[in-house]
């Protein structure tokens, strides 16, 4: 890959973020950056990009705020999500974001189906971030992660 | 008018559904490309229009596009890819299998209606 890759942002995953809430998510409740960077998590959501560009796109919130995800996209009362309508919820939304990041990204290069573990450790072995942020929506906060494993991106991070 | 989506999620399927639903189209659901196969099989008709997302198990969205273009009996049908992958050769190449028409997710209902009209598909009085 060419040290010259332009590599999406935090501000780039924001606006992103702000165009999948509005599109798929548009309750009349606004997704906004979250003065708190560091949220609470026990489910996590990702995609593997593999090609000219190796990582991971991932999202991470707490049950409430995916039961809120499904309650909205499944047009049903929170209460009443099931786990199952949960992880598709949580899984299509990484999906989403994780097409749209991988835009920006150098290609060509494919997508993994998205994977939903139940997790309050999540670990990524050989990995460096690339860009994070924490969004609000409905009070609840997501917190949006990239990570690449191109062994250069890790260089650079041991160098700096 | 029948309508067909095929995509993995099922809250997507719900979102493309009901869009098509309010369009007029009575609509067939199917999980992935080979499920997609056998719901048109066993429809009563041709569907006029299938809305495809190209990740997915078993047989994925291209997949799919080829094998339907194998078949003359469903050349009628109009195929909209309706997913994440907005790298300028998969668009290409979708288009190259007998795609019509590309949606890149997240799409507005707007934009989608857009998009269909331009293929003779929303009926007169939505627009």
């Amino acid at each position: 890959m060419s040290d010259q890759a332009v590599l999406p942002t935090t501000n780039d995953l924001e606006d992103i973020a702000g165009q999948v809430w509005a599109a798929f998510l548009d309750d009349g409740h606004e997704v906004v950056p979250s003065e708190d960077q560091q949220a609470p998590f026990d489910l996590s959501a990702s995609v593997a990009i593999m090609g000219a560009f190796e990582g991971h796109v991932i999202v991470q919130c707490t049950t409430q705020a995916s039961r809120d995800v499904a309650s909205v996209l499944f047009e049903m009362p929170t209460e009443e999500v099931s786990e199952a309508e949960i992880g598709d919820a949580l899984g299509e939304l990484a999906n989403v974001l994780g097409g749209n990041l991988k835009s920006m990204l150098p290609g060509p290069s494919t997508m993994s189906l998205p994977r939903v573990a139940e997790t309050t450790h999540e670990h990524w072995p050989s990995t460096v971030e690339i860009c994070r942020t924490v969004v609000t929506w409905r009070d609840e906060q997501f917190t949006l992660l990239l990570l690449s494993s191109d062994q250069q991106h890790r260089l650079e991070r041991d160098v700096a | 008018m029948l309508g067909v989506v095929i995509d993995d999620s099922r809250a997507m399927r719900k979102i493309l559904r009901s869009f098509l639903a309010d369009l007029g189209f009575e609509v067939l659901e199917a999980g992935d490309g080979q499920e997609a196969l056998e719901v048109v099989s066993g429809a009563d008709s041709v569907p006029e229009l299938a809305l495809i997302d190209w990740n997915m198990p078993v047989m994925n969205g291209l997949e799919f596009v080829l094998e339907v273009r194998k078949r003359p009996e469903w050349r009628s049908m109009t195929l909209v890819m309706v997913t994440t992958e907005s790298e300028h050769s998969q668009i290409v190449k979708a288009l190259a299998s007998g795609a019509h028409e590309y949606v890149i997710k997240p799409f507005t209902k707007d934009g989608m209606i857009d998009k269909l009209a331009l293929l003779g598909l929303v009926p007169v009085g939505v627009l």
